[in-house]
């Protein structure tokens, strides 16, 4: 029992922390509410569907997933978002057009229809005691590393620290030589692509079709706030806090405890600890 | 009244035709889309004044709608029915008011995080209604009841809407000619400046959030008698985004433009649905412009074209009306700080500040950067919290009080740099602050109020050399920092304060002004025989005032004494000798 | 392309226009098919299917005499939206008859406002036991979709051990309340029972709890998407070797999703599959390609209802002579018809329809076994 039950807590949490980091990113340091990021995971979760309908290799995913979740965020921010900056509910009113503008595209182009993709790797490994998908198995550990290297890149680099100046006073960020609109662009395009990884990454493992955006955009935001913004270790905590209430209260009494439970959490946090438990804004 | 009276009977007109001209369904269809209307113009007033953007306004709609629905379907005569109906609005105001108010308590945002909660909170809702199906009848809903006052749904129910939308209407617009509005607004426009001003915002913003959850719940009412049938739909996050969009396209700054909002989506959607494939694309596609291109919405696009037609004339100004006295404050005495701590993350800010002022005159506080005077005065009004130690003023301890209470012990401030109301007139600013501890409730709802001018403010407005223009109906924000300078002063000393704090007020200002505001606040001091305390770097306006002058480093106070004994004293020298004026 | 081909100019003048002369046209069939929201994806089917429907009945004569006209309407929308959608065809373009495929919450706001004035034929799946003056059911109940085929399931699959996972709303609540009924009685026990939220997305603990419970059968009544994500996960979990499913709304386009390495055993049972192989549905299927062509959507049970429902309602109308509701009242009991799905009779306003079992091992539907004439437990007293 425990065991699997460990195994479904890390997976539940380290796939909320990877769909949250683009998030994190563009609601937390761009302070954009985007409203659209379920629908750049759906985009992401599309790249195999594109791959096999032209006929691609399978290790083209990652390049197509990349760039057409890329590029659609590029024209956005282009056209939308960069109008957008420091004006936050705004960016709420507008993203939520963009994700309905998206989601209507998907489904010009590929139907309504659910779609089906088939894992790389198939099969269960025996782990800790218990039969476990081996997709699964991969795809925590991949996570880990990436979060590992994420860290360490992020202490290492000026990005995270020229971003923080630049939303902290954009015009003091121009003077010192930081050029805020590549930046802005460039971290929103960023944060896009890992939802749309993120999208890559679940897609053999959920469900596939136009409308799916919405059940990654609230957790992803009652991670981030319960975390606290701005910190990878403020998201692992809010992805932990969220995924976990979900995934514990889920199997001890049932599906709809478990969502109302952490509905409710969400609502003392940011009641009573607005700024999460980790945050390096203020 | 000619603004309200209008726009209102215009409005009746329309409606009323409506029947006669395109019959009972489109009566019907619109009546519909005016319920929603109602509930949008709810969000309208709290969202478009005080700037706090609801997205679960369907939590008190679907309450309303189950709550009527329940009684309608027990069949006990209209009286009954108008009873419970009354107990379920004011059970709902009661409880969206301490929602608010709790939650807004110790803050002053209305960021992002009050509007997540209420999205959280209609999930719940809708969650449960789907789910409690003895009680709600689940996902299939509650129906089978009969209409309020079993009035047809396609005919009499149709002008009791209308009777709705217009009384909402007709109560916005007399709201937006009170006082309460400018203190609504202000809210959004300047929080921290409006709680110095001794406003509790929490307070307000409970209020307001209250008035829209309570026309929130009568369209709601109106929507399960009209419907004849309540779903979890109605109660959940769907609808309060649809609600949101209503809101935003139709114009959040004009009350009837959540209205125009409803009926245009409403009817554009009906009829675009089934004759255009790409309706929700194009839906889209308006709204992001609408978002970007005109954040006022329709209505502010028909005024501006409207504008242009016939442009605006300035009102005529009201002719002063002395302002009641300022409530009686009971602050006499010095101001003691006894081993003051202040501590901000892991950064000591104060540590262990210890003086005690004068029962009068003017105090300056002076010190290098980062020494901690404008904390200090942080600490008086309590924008920030002490970590240690106690401040009194008198006998009374003051220290730890929210800054809206700052005011009601006898301390006024003018901020470092000039907090004023942006978007507003300085006739407006100073309507505001003459309201500072004077207004009672009943007088934020009074016309006469806006003209409350005390004799020390009109005196001041009289003096040729201050430069405040009340003729000028443009937004302060258009003023030279030094205009502001003075307005922001002349708001502080309004309320009467018993202890006057400034922060550096000469900053930006000429030279000529300089010497003028040193002028005004010596004679206010002397007029008032109360306690001021200066932070300032001139050395010669400190010189000039001063009775005794604080020195702090640090963190910590240095000296504290006359200027002239100050100004000798080693340790103080040898801090400035880095060069500092 | 073919959306617009039913479909008239519809503005407030037009609707008024309309409904003047409506008098003098052919008889208005409003069909109501979600095209937005979560069941849009069924809208295309289902109007492609009413189509071929009004080109049949047409073909022969009408309804008493006259030839009918579809008017369609979007009814993928909230119950106060949905109702106004047909409203509007009602009291705007001079419909007569309603033929709808919607949820369960449309139809009560739907009854409600019609008030038992206007004929409406309620087609989709479904969990029973509405009844109302006017009103007049095909799709499939509870009892029909599981009396016959439970006991089928443990006696030819050797499974007596079943967990019934549902979402958390009115039809799985029903559905297995019943089900636990049918098990019992057939020797069987129910070793888990859950409910999910709509907004749940997430499986894990479900799969652990029936892995746990050592089920052999699961009765899946999730719907759409949360049937695929649930029947993916058990997939992947390697379930599929531990226990059988059986679904009773897992329809072609819900496979499609699931995936063919995913629905080993997984079983779904319906009252009309695109391949089920009597001369009827073949005829149906081949028509259907001939008409809007071999990139049409799938034929499923959802869509192919509202053919059901056009020829029930022309059945009805016939045999009352009229198109008024206290005619066709009086002479619904036991209208016969016959359609893809086989001879149907309206037994208590619902059909009495042949039920089939299919196997969607390797990502389709093979029919395994039909249950022919099954009445409907949740029928109404007439």
């Amino acid at each position: 029992m425990s065991s699997v039950l460990l195994l479904n807590l890390a997976w539940q949490i380290s796939t909320l922390a990877l769909v949250a980091l683009g998030l994190a990113i563009v609601f937390g340091k761009l302070r954009i509410m985007n409203m659209a990021h379920g629908e750049f995971v759906m985009i992401g979760a599309y790249a195999p569907v594109i791959t096999s309908s032209l006929g691609l290799p399978g290790w083209l995913q990652v390049p197509v997933c990349l760039l057409s979740v890329g590029l659609v965020a590029f024209v956005l921010e282009r056209t939308i978002i960069r109008h957008l900056y420091g004006r936050m509910f705004d960016s709420l009113l507008a993203t939520w057009g963009i994700a309905i503008l998206l989601r209507e595209t998907v489904e010009l182009l590929f139907g309504r229809g659910y779609q089906s993709v088939t894992p790389p790797i198939s099969g269960t490994l025996s782990l800790l005691g218990t039969e476990y998908p081996a997709y699964r198995i991969a795809v925590i550990a991949g996570i880990v590393l990436g979060f590992g290297a994420l860290a360490w890149w992020n202490a290492r680099s000026k990005v995270a620290t020229r971003i923080k100046a630049m939303v902290g006073n954009p015009d003091l960020a121009e003077a010192v030589g930081i050029n805020t609109a590549r930046l802005s662009a460039g971290a929103f395009i960023f944060g896009c692509c890992t939802a749309g990884l993120a999208g890559l990454i679940l897609a053999p493992t959920i469900r596939i079709e136009p409308m799916m955006g919405l059940d990654y955009l609230i957790r992803s935001f009652f991670a981030l706030v319960v975390g606290g913004l701005g910190s990878l270790e403020g998201l692992g905590i809010g992805a932990g806090i969220i995924a976990g209430t979900q995934s514990v209260l889920g199997a001890l009494a049932n599906q709809t405890y478990g969502y109302l439970a952490v509905l409710t959490l969400s609502i003392l946090f940011l009641w009573l600890k607005p700024d999460g438990i980790r945050s390096s804004t203020r | 009244m000619a603004f309200v009276l209008l726009p209102v009977s215009l409005l009746l007109a329309a409606l009323l035709l409506v029947p006669e001209v395109f019959g009972d369904f489109m009566a019907y269809q619109i009546g519909l889309y005016l319920i929603y209307g109602i509930a949008a113009q709810g969000i309208g007033f709290l969202w478009g004044k005080t700037g706090v953007l609801p997205l679960g306004q369907a939590l008190f709609f679907g309450l309303a709608a189950y709550a009527t629905a329940i009684t309608l379907r027990g069949d006990s005569g209209l009286i009954i029915d108008l009873t419970l109906a009354v107990a379920v609005l004011a059970a709902i105001a009661v409880f969206a008011f301490v929602l608010a108010a709790l939650i807004f308590r110790g803050r002053n945002e209305s960021g992002p995080y009050f509007s997540l909660i209420t999205l959280a909170l209609v999930m719940i809702a809708e969650q449960i209604a789907g789910t409690a199906t003895t009680l709600t009848g689940g996902f299939n809903g509650m129906s089978g009841y009969a209409s309020l006052g079993n009035l047809d749904p396609f005919g009499g129910f149709y002008y009791v809407i209308v009777a709705a939308t217009v009384a909402v209407s007709l109560l916005l617009l007399v709201l937006n000619r009170l006082p309460v509005n400018l203190i609504a607004r202000a809210v959004a426009d300047n929080e921290p400046r409006l709680q110095l001003l001794g406003f509790p915002t929490h307070v307000i913003k409970g209020a307001a959030f209250a008035f829209s959850a309570l026309i929130a719940a009568l369209a709601g009412g109106l929507f399960a008698s009209h419907q004849g049938i309540v779903t979890p739909t109605s109660m959940g996050f769907g609808l309060s985004a649809e609600m949101v969009i209503l809101t935003a396209v139709g114009g959040r700054f004009h009350v009837l433009g959540p209205l125009i909002g409803a009926v245009v989506v409403g009817w554009a959607s009906a009829e675009l649905r089934d004759s255009f494939p790409y309706w929700e694309l194009l839906m889209a596609v308006a709204f992001i412009l609408v978002v970007l291109k005109a954040p006022g919405g329709i209505a502010e696009l028909l005024e501006s074209g409207y504008r242009r037609v016939r442009p605006a004339r300035p009102g005529k100004r009201s002719e002063p009306v002395t302002a009641p006295a300022t409530k009686a404050v009971d602050a006499a005495g010095p101001l003691r700080f006894d081993d003051v701590r202040l501590k901000i993350g892991v950064v000591c800010i104060l540590n262990g500040v210890s003086f005690e002022t004068p029962p009068t005159g003017i105090v300056s506080i002076i010190g290098p950067n980062g020494a901690g005077k404008t904390s200090t005065l942080n600490t008086i009004t309590g924008n920030r919290r002490t970590t240690g130690g106690r401040i009194a003023l008198g006998s009374r301890r003051i220290d730890s009080r929210p800054p809206y209470r700052a005011l009601r012990s006898g301390i006024g401030r003018k901020m470092q740099v000039p907090s004023v109301f942006f978007s507003m007139s300085v006739s407006q600013n100073l309507s505001i602050a003459m309201m500072a501890n004077r207004a009672r409730l009943v007088d934020l709802f009074r016309p006469s109020t806006f003209a409350w001018r005390s004799r020390s403010l009109s005196a001041l407005l009289k003096n040729p050399s201050v430069p405040l223009q009340e003729e000028l109906v443009q937004p302060v924000e258009h003023l030279p920092q030094g205009h502001r300078q003075f307005l922001e002063y002349a708001m502080t000393i309004a309320a009467e304060p018993r202890v006057l704090l400034l922060d550096e007020p000469c900053a930006g200002l000429s030279l000529e002004e300089t010497a003028l505001m040193t002028r005004l606040v010596r004679a206010f001091q002397a007029e008032t025989g109360g306690l001021v305390i200066v932070i300032e770097h001139d050395m010669s306006i400190v010189e000039a005032i001063s009775d005794k002058v604080l020195v702090m480093h640090l963190g910590q106070v240095l000296a504290f004494d006359t200027f002239d004994k100050v100004r000798v004293n080693p340790e103080v020298q040898a801090v400035y000798a880095g060069g500092t004026k | 392309m073919l959306k617009t081909t039913a479909r008239l100019p519809s503005s407030a003048a037009m609707c008024l226009a309309i409904a003047t002369t409506a008098a003098q046209a052919d008889i208005r069939i409003g069909v109501l098919v979600p095209d937005s929201g979560p069941a849009g994806l069924f809208g295309p089917s289902a109007r492609n299917s009413a189509i071929l429907a009004a080109n049949e009945i047409n073909a022969n004569g009408g309804i008493n005499g006259e030839p009918i006209e579809l008017v369609f309407a979007d009814v993928g929308v909230p119950p106060a939206e949905a109702a106004q959608a047909a409203l509007r065809l009602w009291r705007g373009e001079g419909v007569q008859a309603f033929v709808g495929m919607h949820d369960s919450a449309v139809r009560e706001a739907l009854v409600g406002r019609f008030g038992g004035q206007v004929p409406y034929v309620y087609t989709p799946v479904y969990e029973g036991n509405a009844c109302a003056p006017g009103l007049y059911v095909t799709g499939e109940t509870p009892s029909q979709q599981l009396a016959p085929v439970i006991p089928y399931l443990m006696e030819h699959e050797g499974v007596s051990r079943w967990y019934l996972i549902g979402h958390d709303y009115n039809w799985p609540r029903d559905t297995n309340a019943l089900a636990r009924g049918y098990i019992t009685e057939a020797g069987g026990e129910v070793v888990g029972e859950e409910y999910v939220p709509f907004t749940v997305s997430e499986f894990d603990s479900s799969l652990q709890r029936i892995r746990e419970s050592g089920a052999d059968a699961v009765l899946i009544t999730l719907v759409g998407g949360g049937s695929v994500g649930f029947n993916v996960s058990f997939a992947g979990f390697g379930l599929d070797d531990q226990a059988i499913r059986l679904g009773t709304l897992i329809e072609e386009n819900t496979l499609a999703g699931i995936g063919a390495e995913n629905a080993n055993r997984l079983f779904s049972s319906s009252g009309y599959f695109g391949s089920i192989e009597t001369e009827a549905a073949t005829a149906f299927a081949a028509s259907y390609d001939a008409a809007f062509g071999a990139d049409a959507p799938a034929l499923n049970d959802l869509g192919e209802s509202t053919y059901e429902g056009l020829m029930l309602l022309a059945a009805l109308a016939n045999r009352a002579g009229s198109l008024s509701v206290e005619a066709m009242d009086a002479a619904a009991e036991g209208t016969t018809w016959s359609t893809p799905r086989g001879d149907n009779t309206l037994v208590g306003r619902h059909m009495a329809q042949t039920i089939y079992l299919a196997d969607g091992t390797g990502g389709v539907f093979n029919v395994v076994a039909a249950f022919p004439n099954v009445a409907s437990d949740e029928a109404c007293a007439n």
